[in-house]
């Protein structure tokens, strides 16, 4: 089993969901978080008051899923993402040792 | 041994008080029992004056030499025994404590414990008691609530009056004032939000200790006897102690049921319990409401009662010189009717209402002006007397103009506002508010009911620029500070959710119809109220699109700023939208969505600025233009087609294109398909030039491309119009000199048309192929005459792009040049405009960094100059 975590533009959400929910991905968690990287914080200037931001508001999508369903959804987060911009995002996928669902015991793929 | 003798002999009592909490339990249950706590405890009180009796060693601890009691203290003495309540006891000998207590505890108590019952007990000394109660306040309230049970009966009156003389009369104020602070903390506490969408019914604001607190220092002051007491020494009228009996009595049922469906003693009505609870009480419905809100509503509504008549009660019992803080306040008012007592305001006499009614509302500007709170007389005199609020009154424009100044007031120590909620006057002003009094919304979103909230909102906006600003910089309070319609914006922070009162959703456009209805009967001008509902119309525009749209596409920001046209509107809009979120609760507010709408604001502030791309006008003639394209559709389908591209198409194409031309660039882009370009020439009206548009799938460098295999073919460029559409699809227009050979022009626009897809497939390298062309071109000299180049890298009038204008000297190839420089130093062109006039070029260019950035580093800055001076004529 694989975790797939995305890090994506907050107005994405909705289409990430969408795509998930259509190739049969229905659990996720998702957070508010903060970006710091090469997207540059904006610097706005209001009657000569600089409001500097240091930081890019993204989402950041958690999704378990079976290890060979893996590509499958990476490359549909991807379709959807893909805007060839700064900004567009990052997906890591890291392997899952144990998923359990505490309410009934299930271990495995059968709880994720 | 004794232990299990007496296992053998009190099980009989044990098991008998279990069956007689089980039938009780049950007969609540079924709604039959309107006295269950008192019966509760009396069948505690059954049972320990029973095993007294029977006891075996209470007799050997000879209670005539050493005379002892059994109390029952705290809520177990206030006889309010809630189903898993503990049962606080209270050993209490006249002299000393003998050792064969311990025995008698277990006898009596341990069978308890055998049944599941959670028995506390004490055993002390008269002295020890009092001494006890002396330095431990907590101790000190649980005694004042104790209650005689079984032994000898004057050591009641034995304690009660060691406890009066040697603490109560000796520091009554101190210990009054100790309670009332703790409990200005436990209110601060269970405040929080945390504690608003799972209330604590027992230490929450208007919970059982409010009331409980009301009851010690009554007692403490008054000796009160019984709750009862509270209406007949006066402390509480007729009205409000029916009213408070009611609010506990139903604060009660929910305690003993949520005791009941947690099984264990439990004050916090957790979100697991609340949907089965409200199903248990089974509360008519309200229309559209969901069983648990209408339950939520219900609660909120009791226990803000009881905590308004405890902070009366409160403020009352302590306003002494005494105990307040020994400031000084000289308030006086001026208004006749009104007077100031004790630093309260209040009226004169009840006459004195009936005579001016509008002392109803003088009250509160005063309140307001003075920063002095009502006096708990004036708040029941208004209660009384708010049936003469009637229409005359509502629509007068005296009562308006004092309602603005409240509304207008800064809110610093009394919250005038909440206050005309509490005391009902805000409904009967408005009597469409009513509709969203303790109106909840059952989401872990939404922490206060509507009402609430609305008041929030507007106090959050008054705290902009303040030491209380809540947002943590300095932008809202700025934008507040200048802005002329403060009042506009306060009324409709005041009835923003308004339209929540109804069941049905879309609530903004819904408060909109409803506040346009309240404005027009009060006689508001008419931009006034158009102002009012524009901004509650679009109270959510703000917040959608920031967390829905890229914020990083210039035509999200123009159409957001399109929407709203106006500048001043904007600002009202964002500092709505920030003290919204703000009084939501924290799910809706923190510096995350801070930013993104900050920079929606700014950026759409910076369109309204320029003007141009969103005024009304600009938003109208777009408009226009899209209803005459979809009157070229066919079918629903190709109407639906044409609305899916116009999404897609930016706004600054949009809004300088003509219609008729939009219509011909569709066709070209749909006949794009998987190619990366396509284009198509046409002749213009005065044949002497061309148009040749095309569409491209963008990259960067496709412009200089294009540029330059026009000069490979010997075609002038005059004018150019670059635009990019939100697919990433470059859309150019070039107006040029047709080819010098006239009979095979044809032949020439294929070639180029060819050349072009050779160079964007990197078949053909277009540098090598314009080397020789350039090379001659180069030696243009400019006349001695003629002006200066200028370059101007603009990083101030656009959020999204850096603006370049280039004025200069057209010569062959120029454009290609400049593209070719631009492209070099890493810029995407996004749009241009290019100019041609006699021999005088200007070039504009938006252009952004291949990440898409902006370029305002000074060292970027200098290096675009430059690059872009080194290709223009003159310079060689």
């Amino acid at each position: 089993m694989n975790k797939i975590e995305a890090i994506i533009k907050p107005f994405k959400l909705d289409d990430v969901k969408d795509i998930l929910s259509e190739i049969g991905v229905h659990g996720m968690t998702i957070s508010e978080v903060k970006g710091y990287g090469r997207q540059k914080g904006h610097k706005e200037i209001y009657r000569g008051a600089e409001y500097l931001v240091d930081f890019i508001p993204k989402i950041k999508i958690e999704i378990v899923v079976e290890a060979d369903k893996t590509d499958k959804v990476v490359e549909a987060i991807i379709k959807v993402l893909n805007t060839g911009k700064i900004g567009d995002g990052k997906i890591f996928v890291f392997p899952v040792e144990e998923v359990i669902r505490v309410r009934t015991g299930e271990r495995g793929k059968d709880a994720i | 041994m004794l232990v299990t003798n007496i296992k053998n002999k009190y099980e009989h009592a044990s098991n008998m008080l279990r069956k007689k909490r089980e039938r009780l339990i049950s007969k609540f249950l079924n709604k039959k029992d309107p006295l269950f706590l008192e019966h509760n405890a009396g069948i505690l009180d059954d049972y320990f004056r029973e095993s007294f009796e029977k006891s075996e060693v209470g007799p050997m601890m000879g209670i005539n030499k050493n005379p002892y009691a059994i109390f029952a203290l705290g809520g177990y003495g206030r006889e309010e025994q809630c189903i898993h309540s503990d049962v606080d006891l209270l050993f209490l000998f006249e002299k000393s404590v003998p050792d064969k207590t311990e025995d008698l505890i277990q006898e009596i108590i341990y069978p308890l414990w055998d049944i599941g019952l959670d028995v506390g007990h004490a055993t002390r000394s008269i002295k020890e008691c009092v001494s006890l109660s002396a330095k431990d306040p907590e101790v000190l309230t649980s005694v004042l609530d104790a209650r005689f049970i079984c032994g000898m009966s004057l050591l009641y009156s034995e304690l009660m009056e060691q406890i009066r003389r040697k603490i109560i009369n000796k520091r009554s104020d101190k210990i009054i004032n100790r309670l009332v602070e703790s409990n200005l903390k436990r209110h601060k506490h269970f405040g929080d939000s945390a504690y608003l969408l799972e209330p604590n019914i027992k230490e929450g604001q208007g919970g059982l200790r409010d009331y409980h607190t009301m009851l010690w220092v009554a007692r403490i002051k008054y000796n009160i006897k019984q709750p009862r007491d509270l209406e007949y020494y006066g402390l509480l009228s007729y009205d409000e102690f029916k009213i408070l009996s009611e609010a506990l009595s139903f604060i009660w049922d929910v305690r003993n049921r949520l005791h009941y469906i947690a099984g264990r003693r439990c004050d916090q009505l957790y979100f697991e319990y609340q949907v089965k609870l409200a199903d248990t009480l089974n509360l008519r419905k309200k229309n559209g409401l969901q069983q648990v809100e209408t339950f939520l509503e219900k609660l909120h509504g009791q226990m803000e009662f009881v905590k308004q008549q405890y902070l009366m009660f409160i403020g009352e019992q302590t306003h002494t010189k005494k105990i307040q803080s020994s400031k000084k306040f000289n308030a006086q008012t001026k208004i006749y009717g009104l007077e100031v007592t004790r630093d309260m305001l209040c009226f004169i006499s009840p006459e004195a209402i009936l005579d001016s009614p509008d002392l109803l509302i003088k009250i509160f500007e005063e309140s307001a002006r003075l920063q002095a709170s009502l006096s708990s007389e004036a708040k029941r005199l208004l209660k009384e007397f708010i049936y003469l609020i009637d229409d005359d009154f509502r629509n007068s424009s005296f009562a308006l103009k004092s309602f603005e100044r409240i509304l207008l007031a800064p809110s610093t120590t009394v919250d005038v506002l909440n206050d005309m909620l509490s005391t009902g006057f805000l409904v009967q002003f408005i009597p469409e508010f009513k509709n969203i009094v303790n109106r909840i919304q059952f989401d872990e979103y939404h922490l206060y009911p509507v009402d609430r909230h609305s008041l929030l909102t507007v106090q959050t906006i008054k705290k902009f620029g303040t030491p209380d600003d809540k947002t943590g910089d300095q932008l809202c309070g700025n934008l507040y500070k200048e802005l002329s319609g403060k009042k506009l914006l306060l009324w409709a922070a005041l009835l923003h959710d308004i339209g929540k009162g109804e069941p049905t959703g879309g609530h903004s456009q819904r408060g909109a119809e409803i506040v346009n209805d309240i404005l027009k009967k009060r006689g508001f001008k008419r931009s006034d109220t158009e102002t009012i509902t524009f901004l509650i119309n679009e109270h959510l525009l703000l917040i959608k699109t920031a967390t829905r749209r890229d914020l990083n596409d210039e035509g999200t920001a123009i159409t957001c700023a399109g929407k709203i046209k106006d500048i001043e509107r904007l600002i009202m809009l964002y500092l709505l939208t920030v003290s919204d979120s703000i009084s939501t609760g924290s799910t809706a507010w923190n510096d995350w969505i801070s930013v993104l709408l900050r920079n929606l604001f700014l950026n759409a502030l910076s369109i309204l600025k320029k003007g141009e791309l969103a005024t009304g006008e600009a938003v109208e003639i777009v408009e226009k233009k899209k209803e005459e394209i979809l009157l070229s559709a066919s079918s629903q389908q190709a109407k639906q087609e044409l609305e899916q591209l116009f999404n897609v198409m930016s706004p600054r194409y949009l809004l300088y294109t003509s219609a008729r031309d939009i219509l011909e660039h569709i066709e070209l882009y749909k006949s794009l398909g998987n190619s990366d370009s396509v284009w198509k020439v046409t002749r213009t009206s005065d044949s002497n030039t061309r148009a040749v548009t095309i569409c491209a799938k963008d990259r960067p460098g496709l412009f200089s491309k294009i540029a330059g295999v026009f000069t490979l073919n010997s075609i002038d460029i005059l004018d150019t119009q670059a635009y990019t559409w939100r697919n990433n699809i470059a859309l150019d227009i070039f107006k040029v000199k047709p080819p010098l050979d006239q009979i095979f022009e044809t032949e020439r626009w294929a070639k180029a048309e060819d050349n072009l897809k050779s160079v964007l497939s990197d078949e053909l390298n277009l540098t090598e192929a314009l080397k020789e062309k350039m090379s001659a071109y180069r030696t243009f000299r400019p006349r001695a005459t003629q002006r200066p180049n200028r370059i101007v890298v603009d990083n101030e009038s656009s959020s999204f792009f850096t603006i370049i204008e280039v004025f200069t000297y057209d010569f062959p190839g120029l454009l290609f040049s400049i593209t070719d420089a631009l492209f070099r130093n890493g810029l995407d062109v996004w749009v241009s405009k290019i100019a041609t006039k006699v021999d005088q070029v200007i070039d504009i260019f938006y252009v952004r960094d291949f990440d898409g950035q902006k370029v305002d580093s000074a060292d970027q800055v200098a290096a675009i100059e430059k690059a872009i001076a080194e290709v223009l004529p003159g310079s060689a």
